[in-house]
């Protein structure tokens, strides 16, 4: 007997490769959105800061508008964009 | 002449002139000579009490002669004829001894003229109505108990006849007459029919046929009635019959009436007030028989009515119009409650069924009873039972999303979003307003009541929108997760539908699962272009459905280790994942997901779609032909019991034979002939992977998760408390734990799940109290 493998489709599961499970503004898990968005993933992507915390894309800008000194809402220290 | 001997003369003559004053009837009086005798009364000036006088003879005379002679014919007797006979004796006995009394009558008349006192003679305005008034009051009083034996005899009797004359029944070669039953050479019906007209005119002048005749008349055509309608309405739903019925009964039924009460002739003297009341107030009574009749007819057969429906209208119709004309509301509630009970709610039926009879009767009833009353009524106990059906929920939501046959609750959701918001219009409907019938619960808003649709009321049959929606989802998963080729357009037309009725938020989740569908594809496709992957494998084509899974339901924990090639497969689909979308990867589910192979036994060829698990065991068994249950345990990570289930499918395809207890082989091509595969010459064969189980975890089992929540406040509290009822547990958790996810738990729930815990040994239930297990 001989087996043939012709195509295989598998179910997976996508997450954010990120030190945390949820973002620390809205508290929603990262592989979920923020509470803006309907759609996550593509629609609602995380940025990373360069003290190396990351949020929703959406909640630190919303969060760096609200504030006068852009600052990362996790450890106060001056907010970058870490474009890794 | 003394004083004494004029009295004796006044005496005598009046007594000549009313002989009654001796106990009979019979006088040679003449009108010239009553003249004179009245005048010498009125003279005397006691004309009132001899008036008096002679109305207490009259009386007394009835009640000694005329009535007991009268009852006597009354005897209970097995004889139809002989019945017959006595109340015709009885009757023309009695018309007689009233017509001895003409005499008295109209003498009595003259001498009451004379009195002009304008006393009313037994309430009567004459002495002749009030004569009449005091034979039926004196007939009345001495009725003896079982009057109606020979009255029924009499027109048992005559209808046979009165129907086979009026009816033109054919003849036919009998020998026998079927009106009277006797030989053709001596019928008798004509002679019978005589008697019944002269019969019941004799009653009517009287006016004695209601009170003697009138329960028997109206049983036999209540009867008659009746039967008309069992041969009318039997088996037909779509034709309304009461315009034809209504119509019967003004013709023919209204003409026996007629001929009845009028002596045999077909239209009622049109100067005889008293006949034309009599026939209009029997009219109504029938009238109301005839539509009560057809009412509990229409009301047995309602549970038919409602399972043909829309077809069934005019049926529907009928009943409608009927109802306000009847009491019997009720028990059209009740039977069809209990028709309801005992066709559809047991386990010998189909949830789909039940679903469906459910639909029909919510569409029947609203046309029926606007107010939706009735239907919340009636079907209050399968809405009871459908809760308690596991499958309820999911028979709704299949039937929802279906195409064709059985569709109807699909084209009900169409339906609603065709409809939109029409709450303005409704603003104009005012003056067709109706107050609730008087059987409605207080309790309900009666716009809820009527507002509620279809799908609300099954959607409400489970209790909750979203225990629905969930159902739902799970559904649609275990769709796009099972179908290799997925309608996505039909799936996202179903899905618009349901936003319209239940809201966007609530449906959202299934938005993402469709909207990972179609990425799924897309992303296939740029993975496709992908030279570092593709030259990777050349061999297989490599598909992955990437789901987001916070918006899927949970997923059965399975455990399934895959062949090395296929991780291989699997990790470099990841890698080309991970370089197309910066900062994610991907975890494979390895049970889910479907298989395409190419299987050659000898010279055949076999062309599956598989699950992972049966393409998983499949390759093990080419790389070794002999496998025990427990080696495939260890290649495999899936637990012994699922593998002796799960390697059915190969068995029953004929590629593996189980050669002793737990110890599996392949069935070689050399001897390929076992195989079912290869007793055709079929050369190629597709076929399904026919696993139908949900791969989602139950709405039951993501409950279960959620209460796991309270389980270390449980374990806490009575670490510290030693031991606790349920209620108390319940109060101490919704003061400590009503923040966690899962919120709410009823009582229900949480001794369900305290129970769970018993079984599993974790507690320990002792007269009532929750301990943890002595360590
Ligand atoms: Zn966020
Ligand atoms: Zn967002
Ligand atoms: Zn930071």
């Amino acid at each position: 007997m001989k087996v043939t493998v012709k195509s295989w489709t598998g179910v997976a599961t996508w997450r954010w490769i990120a030190n945390d499970d949820n973002c620390g503004i809205c508290r929603m898990p990262f592989d979920s959105c923020c509470p803006d968005c309907k759609l996550p993933g593509d629609d609602c992507p995380l940025v990373w800061g360069a003290c190396s915390h990351c949020f929703h894309i959406h909640c630190i800008v919303k969060w760096l508008h609200s504030q006068p000194q852009q600052q990362c809402p996790m450890c106060r220290q001056d907010w970058k964009f870490n474009n890794k | 002449m003394s004083k004494k001997e004029d009295l004796e003369v006044y005496w005598n003559k009046i007594n000549y002139a009313f002989p009654i004053l001796n106990g009979t009837l019979y006088s040679d009086c003449t009108n010239e000579e009553y003249e004179e005798i009245q005048e010498m009364i009125v003279s005397l000036g006691i004309q009132i009490r001899i008036r008096d006088l002679i109305l207490i003879h009259i009386e007394k005379y009835l009640r000694q002669h005329v009535v007991p002679s009268f009852w006597s014919k009354f005897i209970k007797s097995d004889v139809e004829v002989k019945g017959f006979q006595l109340f015709k004796t009885a009757v023309s006995d009695l018309y007689e001894s009233v017509t001895n009394f003409s005499g008295i009558l109209h003498k009595l008349t003259l001498l009451n003229n004379s009195c002009s006192d304008n006393m009313p003679i037994f309430g009567e305005k004459d002495v002749l109505l009030g004569f009449k008034q005091l034979l039926r009051a004196t007939l009345l009083a001495q009725l003896p108990l079982e009057f109606q034996y020979i009255i029924y005899f009499f027109y048992k009797v005559s209808f046979n006849v009165f129907d086979n004359e009026y009816e033109n029944s054919d003849m036919g070669d009998d020998v026998m007459c079927s009106g009277c039953w006797n030989d053709y050479s001596d019928c008798n019906c004509a002679y019978i029919v005589k008697v019944f007209h002269d019969t019941n005119r004799k009653l009517m002048e009287l006016q004695l046929l209601e009170r003697l005749a009138g329960q028997v008349l109206t049983n036999f055509i209540q009867m008659r009635i009746e039967s008309h309608i069992q041969k009318l309405c039997t088996g037909t739903f779509d034709v309304s019959h009461i315009a034809f019925l209504e119509n019967w009964l003004d013709t023919t039924v209204m003409s026996w009436l007629t001929r009845i009460y009028c002596a045999g002739s077909s239209k009622p003297p049109p100067d005889d007030k008293n006949v034309q009341n009599a026939i209009s107030k029997f009219k109504q009574k029938l009238s109301y028989y005839l539509y009560h009749s057809y009412t509990k007819l229409r009301i047995d057969q309602l549970f038919n009515i409602i399972i043909e429906y829309p077809d069934s209208q005019p049926a529907v119709d009928d009943i409608k119009l009927c109802l306000d004309k009847t009491d019997l509301r009720p028990t059209l509630c009740k039977n069809l409650q209990t028709a309801l009970e005992t066709r559809l709610l047991h386990p010998g039926v189909n949830t789909s069924e039940i679903l469906t009879a459910y639909v029909s009767t919510i569409r029947t009833l609203r046309h029926l009873d606007p107010s939706g009353v009735i239907l919340e009524t009636v079907t209050k106990p399968v809405r009871n039972y459908l809760r308690n059906r596991e499958d309820t929920v999911r028979s709704v939501v299949s039937s929802l999303t279906e195409d064709g046959a059985g569709s109807e609750l699909a084209e009900e959701l169409a339906k609603f979003a065709g409809e939109g918001d029409d709450e303005n219009d409704k603003e104009d409907l005012w003056d067709e307003w109706n107050p609730d019938p008087v059987d409605a619960d207080p309790k309900v808003n009666s716009g809820d009541r009527k507002a509620s649709d279809i799908i609300s009321m099954l959607v409400n049959v489970y209790g909750s929108k979203e225990l629905f929606v969930n159902e739902y989802r799970t559904l649609l998963a275990d769709r796009l997760l099972a179908q290799s080729v997925i309608n996505t357009e039909k799936e996202i037309r179903y899905l618009e539908l349901l936003k319209l009725r239940f809201g966007e938020s609530q449906l959202h989740f299934c938005e993402v699962m469709l909207k990972d569908v179609s990425d799924s594809k897309r992303i296939n496709a740029l993975i496709h272009q992908d030279n570092n992957f593709e030259a990777s494998n050349d061999k297989i084509t490599c598909n992955g459905m990437i789901l987001s899974a916070q918006f899927w339901p949970p997923f059965k924990d399975e455990s399934l280790e895959l062949p090395v090639i296929i991780k291989q497969l699997l990790e470099n689909y990841t890698k080309s994942f991970e370089a197309l979308k910066g900062n994610r990867t991907l975890s494979w589910i390895p049970h889910l997901g479907n298989v395409n192979i190419e299987i050659e036994i000898g010279v055949k060829k076999l062309e599956l779609t598989v699950s992972p698990f049966n393409a998983t065991l499949i390759m093990h068994f080419q790389d070794k032909p002999e496998w025990s249950l427990d080696e495939l345990h260890q290649v495999m990570k899936v637990p012994v019991t699922i593998l002796r289930r799960k390697i059915t499918y190969w068995q029953s395809m004929g590629l593996i034979t189980e050669k002793s207890t737990d110890y599996f082989v392949l069935v070689d091509g050399s001897d390929a002939n076992k195989s079912n595969v290869s007793t055709n010459q079929v050369q190629e064969m597709i076929c399904e992977d026919e696993e139908a189980e949900s791969v989602m975890a139950s709405a039951h089992d993501q409950r279960e998760g959620e209460l796991q929540v309270f389980w270390s406040y449980i374990v806490g509290m009575l670490t510290n408390l030693d031991s606790l009822p349920l209620d108390r547990i319940h109060q101490m958790l919704k003061m400590f734990a009503s923040q966690a996810p899962g919120t709410e738990c009823s009582l229900q729930e949480l001794r369900q799940f305290l129970d769970t815990k018993v079984r599993t040994h974790q507690l320990v239930l002792q007269g009532g109290m929750y301990k943890l297990p002595k360590t």
